[in-house]
């Protein structure tokens, strides 16, 4: 079977000159046993022939009274007997050959058939993986392709998720269900997984103890399930299942693990296209959130400058006292107004390089006595505040910028709440809480980790002033100092913003360097 | 004695409010004022006035609801767009709802008095700064 079709080719035409079967082409296996047939009849006809002429012969007279001729007859007769059968075994030899050869054509054929339409089947397979890129796509591609290929019934594709389970992500066929997990290393599916070789089950699947449905459906019949592999990394299981009573062989397993290769490839390429998608859509989103910050700090910069430049213009145009000390008042409030805003953006310009590569001092701070102060300030801004702390609070923390958390979260509760405002300090060996509570409406879950990404915004087109760096800038300070901030509803409605911290450990690690 | 021009100034900064009532009635104009859309359209309908300056982010109904509303009337007061947006978007959209002024904060008050002045006396036709 290791010869070329070509020369298998030219030896079937020498044996057929030989065998005597002249014909052009290459003869059938069908001709050569009708000669063979042929062959044989004349051989055995012409035996008969000959031992009748032989017993003739003898019947002439009695055997001593044989003359010379007879014997010479008789002789002749004899070995043109022989000769013939001589003849006749040749050409069998010749013709037997001739049928071995023909047979091993015809095997070698049907294998090269086989071969080519496999390969046809698997560069059409890969046009059709390589044609999407999208995961869902690609995997409708590759169920498609697989079942054209082995004129399977049903498959499925199963990708790897948490390094212990497979999870069914696309189906075709068959009654197995998206999104239904296997463990690896149980199951057909998830025992390909884990050694990594192609599995065949041709109906034993209960006598193995294996018939789970992960390779086909928890049906009888013959199924395969092929490893995913692409540059060294499992990404899931390729699973197919034969239509009826058709059995899977070594052959078919072989082609599918052949077709595992370009669907892994394809396969991770479909997840780098999402990943990329996905970054491009943060990109976006980023750029959009940064050009309505450059348009907020327009807007919020020129109200404030509005009102100082009427207010001085004011100023000059009227002489009573009591006036002119309010229209001061103006433009003292707008200019701390001011100066709050560009501290804000320039605290946050701050915060974004330190994360980057400076790292922030922590020190030990009161922060009882900072809430206290900063409920003073809040208060004499318009904004109360009620305070429910112990007499004294440690944290480690960037002090500076623990008074511009508690600062935030108050003028946020004011803003986006409702009063009664409440700080609340709860104290423990190790950690501490601080919580700003309000009345308003709450934050929708949606929106919960969003408000603290820089620039965003709940409300971009809300007539609430405010740059959308405040909640990212108490994220931001909470963060270096090892804390952690989040929000959920308050008892009995409204936001809670949850401030957790760590209690200084002991005085040597007042100073700690923190990245 | 001349008639004094009345004028309504909308806008819910309240201290944009005092400075400019202070600068206007300097001007010799008659302000009065309003800190909302809504307030805004209720003076319009007491009383008859010759110039809104109208804020755009406000409050319960903003300038565009304000410009919108006006925009059907058949008798209505000119209006001044005094807004921190400064979008050509913006000011085209002022303009096409029939605003006769768009002015963009923080703007020089005496630049502000000349504007009334000039959109007064032209009446009906768009002035943009």
């Amino acid at each position: 079977m290791d010869q070329l079709p070509g020369e298998i080719n030219q030896r079937i035409k020498r044996e057929a000159r030989v065998a005597g079967i002249s014909r052009r082409k290459a003869p059938s296996i069908e001709v050569i046993e009708q000669r063979r047939m042929q062959l044989w009849i004349l051989t055995v006809l012409v035996v008969v022939a000959l031992a009748a002429a032989s017993a003739l012969a003898s019947w002439a007279g009695p055997e001593s009274s044989l003359g010379a001729g007879q014997w010479i007859l008789r002789s002749a007769v004899a070995l043109l007997g022989i000769g013939f059968v001589a003849y006749a075994v040749e050409k069998e030899l010749h013709l037997h050959r001739l049928l071995r050869l023909l047979t091993d054509e015809r095997v070698l054929n049907a294998a090269y058939s086989q071969s080519l339409d496999m390969n046809r089947a698997l560069s059409a397979a890969g046009k059709a993986l390589n044609s999407a890129l999208e995961l869902d796509e690609v995997l409708d591609a590759i169920l498609a392709s697989a079942s054209q290929l082995l004129s399977a019934r049903s498959g499925s594709v199963m990708l790897l998720e948490d390094d212990d389970y497979l999870r069914v992500v696309a189906v075709r066929g068959g009654h197995l269900f998206r999104d239904a997990r296997v463990r690896v290393g149980e199951s057909v599916a998830g025992r390909v997984a884990e050694t990594r070789a192609p599995l065949l089950v041709n109906g034993d699947a209960v006598d193995l103890g294996l018939r789970d449905g992960s390779a086909g459906g928890g049906e009888d019949g013959s199924a395969m399930s092929v490893p995913l592999v692409n540059r060294g990394q499992l990404l899931g299981v390729l699973n197919v299942r034969a239509a009826g009573s058709v059995q899977f062989d070594d052959y078919d397993l072989q082609t599918l693990s052949l077709f595992a290769e370009p669907v892994a490839a394809a396969i991770a390429k479909a997840g780098l296209y999402a990943a990329e998608k996905a970054h491009v859509v943060e990109l976006v989103e980023s750029d959009r959130m940064k050009s309505q910050f450059v348009a907020s700090v327009s807007h919020e910069l020129r109200t404030p400058l509005t009102s100082i430049r009427g207010a001085v213009a004011a100023t000059r145009l009227v002489d009573d006292p009591a006036q002119r000390s309010e229209l001061l008042d103006v433009i003292e409030r707008q200019s701390v107004r001011l100066q709050g805003m560009v501290e804000e953006i320039l605290a946050s310009a701050r915060m974004e390089r330190e994360s980057n590569d400076a790292p922030v001092m922590l020190r030990k701070v009161d922060l009882a006595s900072l809430v206290r102060l900063a409920a003073l300030d809040a208060h004499l801004a318009g904004r109360p505040v009620t305070v429910d702390a112990p007499a004294v609070c440690e944290v480690r923390a960037d002090s500076e910028g623990l008074r511009r958390v508690v600062g935030n979260l108050i003028e946020n509760a004011h803003k986006y709440g409702s009063i009664p405002v409440t700080v609340t300090l709860e104290c423990d060996a190790e950690h501490v809480m601080l919580s700003v509570l309000d009345s308003g409406p709450g934050v929708p879950v949606a929106e919960r980790a969003r408000i603290f990404e820089r620039f965003y915004r709940t409300d971009p087109n809300g007539v609430q002033p405010g740059l959308g760096l405040g909640l990212s800038i108490v994220r931001g300070v909470v963060e270096s100092s090892g804390g952690s901030v989040y929000v959920e509803d308050a008892p009995g409605g409204g936001a809670a913003f949850r401030v957790v911290l760590h209690t200084p450990v002991d005085d040597r690690r007042e100073e700690a360097h923190v990245n | 004695m001349s008639t004094k021009y009345r004028v309504l100034i909308v806008d819910d900064e309240p201290d944009v409010l005092l400075s400019l009532r202070v600068i206007l009635e300097a001007a010799g104009f008659e302000p009065s004022l309003a800190a909302d859309g809504e307030t805004a359209l209720r003076r319009i309908d007491e009383q008859p006035l010759d110039v809104v300056l109208l804020d755009i982010m406000m409050p319960v109904l903003d300038g565009w609801f304000v410009l919108a509303e006006l925009q059907g009337r058949a008798v209505r007061p000119q209006v001044i767009v005094c807004s921190a947006k400064t979008a050509d978007a913006d000011r085209e959209r002022a303009l096409n709802l029939g605003a006769a002024a768009y002015v963009t904060k923080p703007y020089s008050p005496d630049d502000l008095i000349a504007k009334i002045h000039t959109v007064l006396a032209q009446g009906q036709a768009h002035v943009t700064v």
